[in-house]
């Protein structure tokens, strides 16, 4: 597990032993990777990343269209692996998590941990403004990309 | 009133019961509850489902079969299960002062009319 | 087949996704069956590429190979995954003094140095590497022999392996103080390990280390579900089937007691029946220190 920030290091950690999960990707909105934990490639981050915040504005857009306020998460069942995509308010803005978890656990216990998680992710973000950039998709690969040669070391 | 609901009701019933559930144990996911105000129902659905499925490949692996009803004791209360159909099960929350007894009675009544 | 690696297999093919392949395929590399501990730790590189213990687990199978180029990588991979791994540090320094190149080496067993100061076998592999690049290079691949002897530079060899655990003697027993039949009880480890008793019927032994496998992480499981729920600490989990009702409950922090009986027993005399046994096997287990 690497982490860009110290704060996200424990509800993190908490999550991953309780869940399960074999794969978790936390990232803002604006597609910059704040944690990640069982990839071992940048390029399988970068791509998960992107994905995973396309799924979710379009999700969220779709909700809007449908008066359905803000759906609070997308789950993809898989026979080997599962997928739980979920974006959530912080202090520092809203974020996204992409868990991958097999049968080894649940869709409850995954959805159940990480609800845990937002919460200590709230109680333990410092309070301090986040840096609010317009997210344009040069932005957004700016950002990603300092943040996977912050956590990858490329 | 469907048979869900009326299994749910027959077993919040019970004195010392504070809250039933129908869950779906492989997902750990709530089908339908009927709970006081302080009993999570995602919480127990996970946790119970886990547990579940844990007890019956124990069970099996002991040759008892599949369990028709299990009981989690804790200091301040016990987690009652009863399977029935396929991946359904019937789960109650209940205090320690409860009657367990006629809880799991009812559990397995209940949970033998699960769909 | 030994019992750790007979219990460790059933763990693994019951939960395909833990990582007992951790412990099996370091227990198989410890006894030298390599080929199976090869197929074991990749396929669980397969399953958690991400994870450091188990790039680190493969550069040691590869290494016992022969494979000194797949063991760098490995190593290096685990290293990438977690900077701070001084096994790979030091795996890394092996290989490189094995290639003749002792200033790498020493570069590598320095960093290991800076994680873990109190670590005695590196200032060993230090100082005798030291002496190398001193003399100007003098390696063990420019060497007809490779290095032995007290302050020779091997290989990391990985911590040891969890379970299982210490030998039981065979009198007296957990359960003595049980009265009556005392078949149908099992004393069972955190890491899902038979400690004491069996299963009856004549397949008791074999049984008793399925069910015992299955049980693996069921006390922290309980302990969880009671703790979240607000029903405080567990004391114990009653099972009814049709063809025998079992009781779980702990005996101490890290082991539990089973007891199964045939349907004619009531579910409520099988958990008297799990207290005393319980009871009895604590006090074995602090008999035992």
């Amino acid at each position: 597990m690497k982490a860009l920030e110290p704060w996200v290091v424990d509800p993190l950690e908490t999550f991953l032993a309780e869940s399960a999960a074999r794969l978790t990707l936390l990232m803002t909105s604006s597609g910059q990777v704040v944690a990640q934990h069982g990839f071992s490639r940048s390029l399988d981050v970068m791509t998960a990343a992107a994905l995973g915040a396309g799924i979710v504005a379009s999700t969220e857009e779709l909700a809007r269209l449908t008066g359905a306020g803000r759906f609070e998460g997308l789950v993809h069942n898989g026979q080997r692996q599962s997928c739980l995509l979920a974006a959530f308010a912080t202090p520092r803005g809203r974020w996204i998590g992409l868990v991958v978890f097999g049968p080894e656990t649940s869709v409850g216990i995954v959805r159940l941990f990480f609800d845990q998680m937002v919460h200590q992710l709230v109680a333990a973000a410092p309070r301090e403004l986040a840096p609010s950039a317009p997210m344009l998709a040069e932005n957004f690969e700016t950002e990603l990309n300092a943040s996977l040669k912050a956590l990858f070391g490329r | 009133m469907t048979e869900t609901q009326t299994a749910l009701d027959r077993v919040t019933r019970v004195p010392g019961v504070r809250g039933a559930l129908v869950i779906a144990a492989a997902d750990g996911l709530v089908v339908a509850e009927q709970l006081m105000e302080d009993v999570d129902g995602q919480a127990v659905a996970a946790l119970a489902g886990s547990l579940v499925l844990r007890l019956a490949r124990t069970a099996e692996s002991a040759g008892l079969g599949r369990p028709r009803f299990l009981h989690l004791r804790g200091d301040a209360g016990s987690v009652l299960a009863a399977p029935g159909a396929d991946d359904l099960v019937l789960v109650a929350v209940v205090g320690p002062d409860a009657n367990l007894g006629l809880a799991r009675l009812e559990l397995l009544e209940a949970a033998g009319r699960l769909a | 087949m030994t019992d750790d690696i007979r219990a460790l297999t059933a763990r693994l093919a019951e939960e395909p996704g833990s990582l007992a392949f951790l412990e099996l395929a370091e227990a198989l590399r410890r006894r030298g069956q390599l080929d199976a501990a090869y197929k074991v730790a990749r396929g669980g590189l397969t399953r958690y590429p991400g994870l450091a213990d188990a790039h680190d687990l493969m550069a040691r199978v590869l290494s016992d190979q022969g494979d000194l180029a797949g063991a760098f990588d490995s190593w290096a991979s685990a290293l990438q995954l977690d900077p701070m791994r001084t096994s790979a540090l030091k795996g890394i320094a092996f290989l490189y003094f094995k290639a003749g190149d002792p200033a790498a080496a020493l570069a590598h067993l320095e960093r290991a140095l800076e994680v873990d100061p109190d670590d005695v076998s590196v200032r060993q592999a230090i100082g005798r590497v030291s002496g190398d690049v001193r003399r100007g290079g003098a390696t063990a691949s420019q060497t007809s022999e490779p290095p032995t002897g007290p302050t020779a530079f091997e290989p990391p060899e990985s911590p040891p392996a969890p379970g299982p655990a210490a030998p039981v003697p065979q009198a007296p027993g957990p359960f003595d103080a049980v009265d009556g039949d005392r078949s149908g009880l099992l004393l069972v480890d955190a890491h899902g390990l038979r400690l004491a008793g069996r299963l009856r019927g004549a397949d008791g032994d074999a049984a008793g280390d399925r069910v015992a496998a299955q049980l693996a992480g069921v006390s922290r499981e309980a302990a969880r579900a009671t703790r979240l729920l607000g029903l405080g600490a567990w004391h114990a989990i009653a099972v009814e089937s049709p063809d025998g009702h079992l009781v779980l409950t702990q005996a101490s922090a890290e082991t539990i007691v089973l007891a199964a009986r045939d349907p004619s027993l009531p579910l409520g005399r099988v958990s008297m029946l799990a207290d005393r046994a319980a009871r009895s096997a604590r006090t074995w287990l602090e008999a035992q220190g």
